[in-house]
């Protein structure tokens, strides 16, 4: 038995205006859900302290009593704040940590929540859930930053002399690296189901080879050769350059250029793994599984 | 464009399976090590739905029947492409489900079962707005429609609570309503009443003789017997990956004919009985299922005459030191059919 009665037609209206919309939308939904945690404003206020206290009393305490040690750390790192350039390096290793931690683990948390087949369900663009993760996350970003920068100014007396505009911009230019790496790591999660190891083991590599308390300089040939792969190195000194040394847009090009090429190849690397993830998915049915 | 709903022919889902690798095995007395440091391990495939086919006509509501593991939430998933098929072909509302898949995911509403596919963290009302971007709706046509059904489920009232605070009843009314978003012609439901209570239940089988009404062709998975006979146009009983019925409900109880289904609930029952009593005259099919409590186990059995079997099943089971606390004679359910066709309950 099949019954007659006229059906009026679907009200999908799929075009490029719709897809914007739904990537405004996914956007939002991850804006709501992390303004409905409210722990996050706490975190917010003291990571960016905590963190590099102990590198700064240890930086302190190598200085000397007179700051004697210094006159050293000065003509490595061609700044005598040493606070300041602390703060920068360890705010880059905290953007690529929360990265990892947010747009890396985005899908999988979306599969742990029980929500990724049903926004799969939907006729919108795949790659768009990501990219509306990278995008709340990078509202994130700017408040982190702006509260890093207003406790570092108040509480350790940190004075930036840069041109905003060029801080920006390495920033921007850091951008693509670090967030391909995101991609193609919450890519690689949705099939491994496991995240914390590779997180350590990239945090660990930023930590160790880009210099986040020191100047690449101190370390082994063998060991700069290593950080000269690795993104993180270029944005910590081109920001540290433009922020502490007021470095003008041609000091900046030897960082800006090799993070503009990083940042293209990591973005294909992302997307080149969401497809191919994507495909593996609806073969295996890794979607649907915890 | 052919002129059915959803088509699909000689559907197959493999998924692949690794050999157990734990610790070091023998092969031809001779120890393996374990991959990595020994060959890798073989690879082997689980067959999940096993040439399934079927045509299912514009505004039929078509039950898709079966034990849990038999095969019907794998079909669904590759109808709605979120599964690609190993092999065999499937068309939703005509569209290709590989090759054309975001037109079918256009023209098609889906709950899949036991899924928490809806924000906790959101609102009734955010939530539906939420999905029907997703679904490409405008926004004008979006607002009407997420107000439209927050009414139609009865949820206008709690629209704006946190989806956390609702109860599973209107939680499943919320992942209906997103279905219903885009209005598609097609539905597919899995298991759509898993986990309701009667009441909630009765309103979700309440809500798909409506959509039929409204000209909605509806797919529907489930392993309750009773919602697939009062639901369904047509039935297709699957089990093992196969469909190895397809009729009306009433087509399929013709099968067994004019058949007696005895149920019985049995104190002490033992599997070995279950050959004791296919030795009997006049018993055919018989399945068995524990009821969970007192020890009880319902013994369903199939007959031409239940007066002539009965008092030999009885005074076998009490010779056995089994005891018959109840019995019922029944015409012949789906599940009936079921163990008809397979020897075994559609529960287990």
């Amino acid at each position: 038995m099949t019954t007659t009665a006229p059906l009026s037609p679907s009200l999908s209206r799929p075009g490029l205006a719709a897809e914007l919309r739904a990537l405004w939308v996914i956007f939002k939904r991850e804006w709501l859900i992390f303004r409905r945690y409210p722990s996050w404003i706490v975190a917010l206020f003291i990571w960016p302290v905590i963190f590099p206290t102990a590198y700064i009393f240890s930086a302190r305490a190598l200085a000397g009593p007179d700051g004697g040690g210094l006159a050293l750390f000065t003509q490595a790192a061609g700044t005598p704040d040493f606070i300041g350039y602390i703060a920068v390096g360890t705010t880059v290793w905290m953007w690529q940590n929360v990265t990892l931690w947010t747009i890396g683990l985005a899908l999988r948390n979306e599969q742990t929540r029980g929500t990724l087949e049903s926004n799969w369900l939907s006729p919108t663009w795949r790659f768009s859930f990501l990219m509306g993760a990278a995008l709340v996350q990078g509202l994130q970003l700017a408040i982190f930053i702006l509260v890093a920068g207003i406790e570092f100014w108040l509480l350790y007396g940190v004075r930036f002399h840069g041109h905003p505009l060029l801080i920006l911009l390495v920033f921007l230019a850091a951008v693509p690296a670090i967030y391909g790496l995101g991609i193609a790591f919450a890519s690689l999660v949705i099939t491994s189901k496991e995240a914390n190891n590779f997180v350590f083991l990239v945090r660990g590599l930023v930590m160790i080879f880009c210099g986040i308390t020191f100047p690449v300089s101190v370390m082994p040939g063998w060991m700069q050769a290593i950080a000269a792969w690795l993104p993180p190195t270029y944005a910590i000194h081109g920001i540290r350059n433009a922020s502490l040394n007021g470095a003008d847009l041609a000091a900046l090009l030897p960082d800006l250029i090799p993070l503009t090429v990083f940042g293209l190849g990591w973005l294909a690397i992302g997307y080149l793994a969401f497809v191919w993830m994507e495909r593996r998915a609806r073969q295996t049915g890794a979607i649907g599984q915890y | 464009m052919s002129g059915w709903a959803v088509e699909a022919e000689n559907l197959v889902k493999k998924f692949p399976q690794n050999k157990p690798t734990h610790g070091a095995g023998e092969a031809g007395g001779k120890k393996q090590r374990p991959w990595p440091f020994g060959p890798r391990p073989a690879r082997t495939w689980f067959t999940a739905v096993d040439g399934v086919s079927l045509q299912i006509p514009k505004g039929e509501v078509f039950g898709l029947l079966g034990p849990n593991g038999a095969g019907k939430s794998t079909t669904i998933r590759m109808l709605c492409t979120l599964l690609e098929p190993t092999s065999g072909m499937a068309r939703v509302a005509g569209y290709d489900v590989i090759r054309e898949a975001g037109k079918v995911r256009q023209n098609l509403g889906t709950v899949l079962a036991g899924e928490r596919s809806i924000y906790w963290k959101l609102t009734g009302r955010e939530n539906l707005e939420y999905f029907a971007a997703l679904y490409h709706i405008p926004p004008e046509a979006a607002r009407r429609r997420v107000d439209d059904l927050l009414e139609r489920m009865e949820l206008t009232a709690r629209a704006d609570d946190l989806v956390e605070k609702y109860s599973t009843g209107m939680k499943q009314r919320i992942v209906l309503a997103r279905a219903l978003l885009a209005r598609p012609p097609i539905l597919l439901l899995d298991e759509p009443t898993l986990g309701l209570d009667p009441q909630a239940a009765r309103r979700v089988r309440e809500l798909v003789k409506e959509l039929q009404a409204e000209g909605h062709t509806v797919l529907l998975t489930t392993h309750y017997m009773e919602e697939a006979d009062q639901l369904s146009d047509r039935i297709g009983i699957i089990d093992q990956g196969r469909i190895i019925a397809l009729d009306t409900p009433a087509g399929l109880k013709q099968q067994i004919g004019q058949k007696d289904a005895i149920k019985l609930e049995v104190a002490g029952w033992r599997s070995e009985m279950g050959g004791a009593l296919q030795q009997l005259s006049g018993v055919e099919r018989l399945a068995t299922h524990y009821l969970g409590t007192d020890s009880l186990w319902e013994v369903s059995l199939h007959t031409d005459d239940s007066r002539a079997v009965l008092p030999g099943v009885i005074e076998r089971l009490g010779r056995e030191g089994a005891r018959v606390v109840n019995l019922n004679i029944a015409q012949p359910t789906l599940e009936d059919v079921f163990i008809h066709l397979t020897g075994k309950a559609l529960r287990d």
